[in-house]
């Protein structure tokens, strides 16, 4: 029935903090990671509920929009 | 009525038999001409069409209008050889035109058919006798205007087979367009390399929409930039969805199929009415006017520094999935859009602070457009605002922010349309300003998170203050003091005991919006009819 969702970067930045890791259980609209971008903290949020099955991002990576971030499936 | 008696009508009682030979080699002509016309460029054209992954003309109509309900005009037209009298061939036109239906509605459609010479109209146009074209009944039957441009405009080839040249006139039949742009809804949708004046044509439009990877737009194609400019580009790369879904924000919406880029063009017209003097069309509500979306309460982050999807507070607040945004990918400061509160069609619009929330070049442009929108088709606004200010910086200097807010201050203070705008955050300077009409049906409300003066506190006290400041023995000391006192009046109740200003639970905004779209119904009917300001897209 579920369908994998990718989540990508919204804005070009640095990764600020990780809020969640592989494996987790998340809600939508539950925040992934805040991204710094323009000297703002921009949230990046699940787009549905699900297992976060693939996460590769660390603190301090730069990220360019479209970037992929993650996979909730 | 007095008739003519040497011209009986027909009595009830007639029929073939009793009248002698019948039409019917002529209806046998008719159909003949119609199955050519049906063939369109014919089978290898129409091949070479669906093998770039495109739809024929034919199919598009099928696909966009309501079933069954296409009315082709002017049909017959195009280009035939005969044997004696005979006629051996014939070669439609490259243009598709007619009514049809959307959600029940009429509108005139018009196709460019790209299987004809590639859509070209070839100087085709002109001479006593013609029949009136699409643009010119969409405007006299007053219904909605939709392109399905798919053309390269002018060829010269059409030299070569005309024997001469022509003086390029083509506005003779673009004024129409114009016209329309203030009378009925116009759509377009790019639907292939389009080029020339249907190109232009793309623009004098209130909504377009193109298709990921198999349309482009330019007024002359790669061969024409190298033989100007003598460089090589691909189509893709001059009038990609790149360059104008995102960069130059020609084109508002970007489908990934060309029925979604149909579907788009339906749900815009499903908003707005089929002409200026007539009201927008309200649906059955589905939602509930009083429903409270307890997300409102936190979704401004109380860390100024955090930022949030804008989305979230459109979502919260307008009738659940009602929200149509409008060039999503440009000018993304903003985010633009219609909507239903209670089933009133509206326009909408909030800051986007992912990406910074202030107001650019790009979203100007984007802003001016709505409020024309709404003012033309008379639709109440709705602003969420959390407006930091126009962008400063050397790159907007460079695209000439004074300018482009120097239209936006007069967009908003020609605009007659009931306005609502809600400050959920920052209510910052001249942009701030144009969150605001200090004429006609304007209501204005504000959330506790609301932060508002004609410039920022940070950045302001260090120009207002400076003597003070330098002539301080702790600078730095002096401008924090300074900065803590000024934010400490800085609450939003203190202008509310002073000027009225309402502050609002974030959560009733859904219930008041709807009240005052209900409010400004008899306001928007008095306003109906052709607005003194043009819409300029």
């Amino acid at each position: 029935m579920s369908t994998s969702k990718v989540v990508l970067a919204p804005v070009a930045g640095v990764i600020l903090e990780i809020l969640t890791s592989a494996g987790a259980a998340v809600a939508e609209g539950d925040e992934l990671l805040i991204i710094e971008s323009m000297k703002m903290e921009i949230p990046v949020d699940a787009p549905t509920a699900g297992t976060v099955t693939s996460f590769s991002a660390a603190v301090g990576d730069q990220v360019n929009e479209g970037d992929e971030l993650a996979v909730i499936a | 009525m007095t008739r003519d008696e040497s011209h009986p009508a027909p009595s009830a009682g007639a029929s073939n038999s009793s009248t002698g030979p019948s039409w019917a080699p002529e209806i046998e002509e008719l159909e003949r001409r119609r199955e050519f016309v049906r063939a369109m460029g014919g089978p290898e054209g129409v091949a070479r069409q669906h093998a770039h992954g495109k739809l024929t003309v034919r199919e598009r109509i099928e696909a966009f209008a309501d079933a069954g309900s296409f009315r082709e005009f002017a049909g017959l037209m195009g280009h035939a050889t005969y044997d004696g009298i005979k006629l051996t061939s014939f070669t439609p036109r490259a243009s598709v035109d007619g009514f049809c239906a959307v959600d029940g509605r009429k509108v005139v459609v018009t196709g460019g058919d790209f299987t004809v010479r590639g859509g070209s109209g070839g100087g085709s146009y002109g001479g006593l006798g013609m029949e009136m074209p699409a643009n010119r009944r969409a405007l006299e039957w007053r219904v909605p205007y939709v392109r399905l441009l798919d053309a390269a405009g002018g060829s010269v080839r059409s030299f070569e087979e005309m024997g001469r040249t022509y003086l390029p006139d083509g506005n003779s039949f673009t004024a129409p367009d114009v016209q329309l742009l203030r009378t009925v809804p116009v759509v377009s949708a790019v639907l292939g390399s389009v080029a020339g004046l249907p190109a232009i044509d793309a623009c004098i439009s209130h909504f377009n929409v193109m298709v990921k990877g198999t349309s482009q737009l330019f007024p002359g194609g790669p061969p024409v930039v190298k033989a100007a400019l003598g460089y090589d580009v691909t189509k893709e790369e001059l009038g990609g969805f790149e360059m104008h879904a995102s960069h130059s924000g020609v084109i508002d919406n970007l489908a990934q199929t060309e029925p979604e880029a149909l579907a788009m063009l339906r749900r815009f017209l499903s908003y707005l009415p089929s002409n200026v003097w007539e009201m927008a069309p309200r649906i059955v509500p589905t939602d509930d006017p009083a429903r409270r979306d307890e997300r409102l309460l936190s979704v401004i982050p109380r860390d100024p520094r955090r930022a949030y999807d804008g989305h979230k507070i459109i979502r919260g607040v307008v009738d659940t999935d009602s929200f149509f945004e409008i060039a999503p990918r440009y000018g993304r400061s903003r985010i633009t859009g219609l909507a239903r509160l209670n089933g009133y069609p509206v326009g909408i619009m909030t800051n986007n602070m992912m990406f910074g929330g202030s107001t650019d070049v790009a979203a100007g442009e984007k802003i001016v457009r709505l409020i024309q929108l709404c003012d033309t088709f008379h639709l109440p606004l709705i602003s969420l605002a959390n407006e930091p200010g126009f962008m400063v910086g050397l790159e907007a200097e460079r695209q000439g922010i004074e300018r482009a807010g120097a239209r936006l201050v007069i967009a908003t203070c020609d605009s007659k349309m009931p306005w609502a705008t809600v400050v959920v955050g920052q209510l910052y300077g001249v942009a701030g300003q144009c969150h605001h009409r200090p004429t006609g049906m304007f209501q204005r409300y504000a959330w506790p998170s609301a932060n508002w003066g004609s410039m920022h506190i940070q950045g302001g006290v260090a120009a207002a203050y400076r003597r003070e400041i330098e002539a301080a023995s702790d600078p730095a000391a002096r401008l924090a003091e300074i900065e803590a006192r000024l934010q400490a009046i800085a609450s939003p109740f203190r202008t509310a005991e002073a000027t009225g200003q309402d502050i609002i639970d974030p959560r009733d905004t859904r219930r008041l919006l709807c009240e005052f779209v209900e409010e400004a119904q008899p306001i928007l009917r008095s306003q109906l009819g052709q607005t003194c300001v043009p819409y300029r897209p």
